[in-house]
Parts: C-alpha cells; sequence; structure tokens
C-alpha cells in the first residue's frame, strides 16, 4: 500500500514541476505578445490604421501552393484575411473558422476573419482536398 | 474535405512548449530509476486485482438481460442511423452525422468509457447484439447456433490487429477518410467482417480473436477500477487488471498497432510530413485526381507502418535485453505487452483530447439533423459549439498529465511482472533497465511528437 501512494505521489509530485515550469513558458510566451504588441502600435501611430489585419497570401499554380503550405502565425483577436490568388477553380476553406469562398480561375478572393480561436486551422482547396495554408493562432 | 489527422476535425492543437518535453522527459527518467529501487519486491497486483465485490444486486442489476436488451437496442439503432446517413445523408461530412459519431463519439468514447467503467463494448457492441438477437430466434425455434469452423488458438489476435489496422489505415492513411460514402462502405464491410466472424467462429471466439474494436476495448477496459466477475461487479485498485502476461499470439502486434497508429497520427500532422505529401501532390500535380490520392494514401501507408514497426522493433530489443540481464532462457515477449496498455491509453488522451472536446460538441447539433437535411429533431440544431472550450493551457496540462500517469502505471505493472519473472531480487532491478528504458523512450517520444509543430 506504501509503495503504492509513493507511486501516487510521484506522479502528483511530477505533474506539479511542470506546472513550475509552464509557468516559464507562459511568462515568456506573455514576453513575445508584449514585444509584438508594442511593434504593432508603433506602426499604427504612423499609418493611423488601427484596424490594419495581417493578410496570409497563398498562390495556387496548378493546384497546388506556390513554394510549399503557407504558413503564419498570428496572435488571437488579431484581424486576418486570407488572401488566395488561384489558377484553378475551386472553393477555398478555412476550418474551424468555418469560412468558404469560391474563387474562380485566375481570381483572387479575400476571406477576413477576426482570430478568436487559438490553436492551428487549415485552409484547402475543398473540392481538390489540397491544404494551401496554415494558419496558427497563439493565445 | 480532406483532413491530414486523426480522420476528422476542425482545430489542431498548439504544439506543447518544448519545456514541456525537457521537464517531462527527464522527470519520467528520474522518477524511473527513484522507483525501480523503491517499488515492492514481491508481485502485489495480482493480488489486488481480485478486489472487493460490490452487493450482489448492483451486480444482477448491471449484468441483468433486461440491461443487455435495452442497451442492445439503443446501440442497433444508432449503427442503423450511421450507416443509413452515411450512405444517403449530405456528402459535406460535418453537416453529416456519421463521420463525427465513428471517429469522435464511436472511437474515442467507448476507449473513454472502457478505461473508466470497464467492458462497456460487451454490451454496447451492435454487432455482438445482432449475433445475440439472431441466437436467440434461432433457438426460439428450437434450433441449435452452432459455429460452422473451429476456432484455431494459433490465430490467437492476429485476424483482430489486422481489422484494428484496416480501421487505422482508413483513418490516418486515406485521404477523405470522413466522406460519408467511404464512410458507408468501410462500416459496411466491417460488419461483414463482426457478423460473419461470428456467425463461422462462434460469438465468444471472435470477439476474443477477430473483431478489432473489441480486443482493444478489452484491453483498456483492464485499466477501469471496475470487472465483472461470476455475476458480481468488483471494484478493484485501477491498473491491476493488467498485471500478469498475455500469451495469447499476436498480442504483441496488435498492442503495436495501437501504440504505432497514435504515434502516427501525432506524427502525421508535423510540418515535416504534411510538406512531404504536399510535395508529392505538387510532382503529380498533371496527374489524374485519383493518381494524386493513391499516391499520397501510399506515403500515408508507409508512415503507418514504420511507426508500428518501430514499436515492435524496439519492443523485442528491449525484451531480449532483459532474457540476456536476467538470465531467463525462455521468451519475455508475452510478459510485458500488457504494460504498454496505459501508454497506449495515454497516447490517446494525448492526441486525442481537444478532438473529443471540440468535435464532440457537433455530436448535439447532428442529433437533431443527422441527414444535413435541415431538420430539427430535438430542437438542438442551432447549438453552436464553443471551439475555444479549452485553452491551450488545459490541453497542455492534460497530454502531459496523462503520458506521465500512463508512463508510471506502465512502469509500476512492468515492474510487478519482473518480480514474478526474475525472482532474484538483485537480478530483477538490472533485467528491469531495458523495459524501463523501452517505456522512457515512448513516453519522451510522445511528448517530442506532442512538442513538433
Amino acid at each position: 500500500m506504501n509503495k503504492i501512494l509513493l507511486v501516487v505521489a510521484a506522479t502528483v509530485a511530477s505533474i506539479a514541476l511542470v506546472g513550475c515550469g509552464s509557468n516559464d513558458s507562459e511568462s515568456a510566451s506573455t514576453d513575445t505578445t508584449t514585444t509584438d504588441t508594442t511593434t504593432t502600435t508603433t506602426d499604427t501611430t504612423t499609418t493611423t490604421e488601427a484596424e490594419k489585419p495581417t493578410e496570409v497570401k497563398v498562390v495556387v499554380v496548378n493546384g497546388s501552393p506556390q513554394g510549399g503550405i503557407v504558413r503564419q502565425t498570428v496572435n488571437k483577436d488579431d484581424q486576418v484575411v486570407l488572401v488566395v490568388t488561384s489558377d484553378v477553380a475551386d472553393e477555398i476553406h478555412l476550418h474551424g473558422y468555418d469560412k468558404a469562398k469560391d474563387v474562380a480561375a485566375g481570381g483572387t478572393i479575400r476571406l477576413p476573419f477576426k482570430a478568436t480561436i487559438p490553436g492551428r486551422f487549415e485552409a484547402e482547396l475543398e473540392s481538390r482536398g489540397v491544404q494551401i495554408a496554415e494558419i496558427t493562432v497563439e493565445p | 474535405m480532406r483532413l491530414l489527422a486523426h480522420g476528422i476535425g476542425v482545430v489542431r492543437d498548439l504544439p506543447i512548449p518544448a519545456v514541456y518535453f525537457y521537464v517531462g522527459a527527464s522527470l519520467v527518467l528520474v522518477v524511473s530509476f527513484v522507483l525501480l529501487f523503491a517499488l515492492w519486491r514481491r508481485p502485489l497486483l495480482e493480488e489486488r486485482a481480485k478486489g472487493q465485490a460490490l452487493p450482489g444486486w448492483f451486480g444482477r442489476l448491471v449484468l441483468s438481460g433486461a440491461v443487455r436488451i435495452v442497451l442492445g437496442l439503443f446501440s442497433v439503432l444508432l449503427f442503423g442511423l450511421t450507416l443509413a446517413t452515411a450512405l444517403f445523408g449530405t456528402t459535406t461530412s460535418l453537416l453529416n452525422f456519421a463521420p463525427t459519431f465513428v471517429y469522435v463519439i464511436f472511437w474515442l468514447g467507448i476507449p473513454f468509457l472502457s478505461v473508466l467503467f470497464g467492458n462497456v463494448w460487451s454490451v454496447l457492441s451492435p454487432w455482438r447484439a445482432i449475433a445475440d438477437a439472431i441466437v436467440w430466434l434461432l433457438e426460439l425455434r428450437g434450433r441449435e447456433a452452432r459455429p460452422v469452423l473451429e476456432w484455431s488458438d494459433r490465430w490467437g489476435r492476429y485476424p483482430a490487429a489486422a481489422a484494428l489496422f484496416a480501421f487505422v489505415a482508413l483513418e490516418l492513411a486515406k485521404v477523405s477518410p470522413d466522406y460519408p460514402r467511404t464512410l458507408a462502405i468501410a462500416t459496411a464491410l466491417y460488419s461483414y467482417w463482426a457478423l460473419a466472424g461470428m456467425a463461422v467462429y462462434g460469438r465468444d471466439a471472435w470477439t476474443r480473436g477477430g473483431e478489432g474494436f473489441a480486443v482493444m476495448f478489452e484491453l483498456l477496459s483492464r485499466i477501469a477500477p471496475f470487472a465483472a466477475r461470476e455475476g458480481r461487479i468488483v471494484l478493484r485498485w485501477p491498473f491491476t487488471g493488467l498485471a500478469g502476461d498475455e500469451r495469447t499470439r499476436g498480442a504483441l502486434l496488435f498492442v503495436a498497432v495501437m501504440l504505432g497508429s497514435t504515434s502516427f497520427d501525432g506524427f502525421s500532422r508535423t510540418i515535416r510530413w504534411q510538406d512531404l505529401t504536399s510535395q508529392v501532390r505538387a510532382h503529380l500535380a498533371d496527374s489524374s485526381h485519383r493518381t494524386v490520392d493513391l499516391a499520397v494514401m501510399g506515403v500515408n501507408l508507409v508512415g503507418l507502418v514504420l511507426f508500428i514497426a518501430a514499436i515492435l522493433a524496439t519492443y523485442l530489443v528491449a525484451v531480449a535485453a532483459a532474457e540476456k540481464l536476467g538470465g531467463i532462457r525462455r521468451s519475455l515477449i508475452p510478459d510485458f505487452v500488457l504494460p504498454l496498455v496505459p501508454i497506449a491509453a495515454a497516447y490517446m488522451v494525448a492526441h486525442y483530447f481537444t478532438l473529443a472536446v471540440i468535435q464532440g460538441q457537433f455530436i448535439v447539433t447532428l442529433a437533431s439533423d443527422p441527414f444535413g437535411r435541415g431538420w430539427d429533431l430535438f430542437g438542438t440544431a442551432d447549438f453552436a459549439p464553443n471551439l475555444a472550450l479549452v485553452s491551450p493551457q488545459t490541453v497542455w496540462y492534460v497530454q502531459f498529465g496523462a503520458l506521465v500517469v500512463g508512463h508510471v502505471a506502465g512502469l509500476a505493472i512492468a515492474h510487478d511482472r519482473a518480480v514474478v519473472v526474475f525472482r532474484d531480487t538483485r537480478r530483477s532491478v538490472e533485467a528491469q533497465i531495458p523495459m524501463l528504458a523501452l517505456m522512457v523512450l515512448y513516453t519522451s517520444a510522445g511528448l517530442w511528437l506532442l512538442s513538433r509543430g
């Protein structure tokens, strides 16, 4: 019985220890967020565009993303626009946020959204089932 | 709709911060070695697995024929609905009942219930319920239901491992595994496998050796604090049901498919694998759809098989080393299979927690409109799932916690087996080092996979 308690205690201790570890990472991530915000504010004061959205640009050539899957990280609550230029007609679908729009061959579409859900989200050419972008929303 | 990982899902986890990996891996290592010397010297899990019988009326109620019939009917109804929606419902997979039901409610829900409450699949399996009903009808007419062929123990769990592999290949390697018509075909094929197997070899033999889900859920249910024994429900320490060896042939391969598939699921979400499949597509840009999809599926299948093979290979190496260090002349392969079950369960929790919590909510909407035709049967069609329900930090804690608990449990079970096998105490400590290293490897690899972008 004592040995089993020992196992339980060791497990609890290890989880608690990681709790301490995670505090470091949390404070680290808040640090980066603050620096990001300061840079954005310096940008916005000069341009006075408070809501300038982050653009995620994808060019689709021959049914697949040029230069491979486009990856971009944004912060939670950022305004984001997924801009897709495609040489094939398809439906562009952003998962999770569940935004979709048809693009004509040779056309460009814009999918604007506010990054309210943290996580990783795939954008794809719906009918082809080809992933073209991955947008990471940091908390 | 195509999703690289786990069949279905709209939100993917952020990678756990590297610090979790470093802290976790080193902790697991230190804790393991400390425990190795501090743990018991005489086997005590099998003793405890006997547990304490709960009052007789409780067992009679839970295991009664009435409960079986009600649950069986319910399950057959859901099974019928799944098949019907997969066949005739909308082809937009998120608006169809079948994909979310199969990949989330069934595939994640039943393991969860099994770990908590024991072998619930024995009363929830629609195939078992259908087979039971057929036997009952035959017996009513005065005929005897007898297996056509005799089951051979040589087959062990290989047919079940093949069945589970077929399912994980569909889930993880197939392009568009959530396409409802694909699921309809898969469900029909698997039902044929389950029912024909029971008809030919008998219900119990096939449930133990051929029906992949039944074998997997039974293995997971040994973690549970409850078990049914001789018509009674017993309460026991969690994980004690995994004490002892597992001599059924194919058990190792089966567990390797469980572990290998979940870890491949994690790996297939990494940038490296995504880019690989994306490159395959770009290379074949001029080929037909079908060719490209087949090529991607082929690449995924190779990845899946390699992960399962890696689990098998590392296990066999560790066992060979343990045999050598322990001076044991017989094969120890059956002795350390069961300690891998908690690790497999932990992998499942770590990889599927978000999917279960986020995608699981969609079943509320789908229940009201299973075919995606704009119905509102229960007035829940407008329910809006909260995709931000769990914060990334919570997810990381759950993932980390699951892996560490699974690791420590696996370690304790392996230790308990080692003191049975090696007896001589000093030798038993030495001979345990390979198994311990193996588990540290699996846990660290699991954490590493979670920390990859």
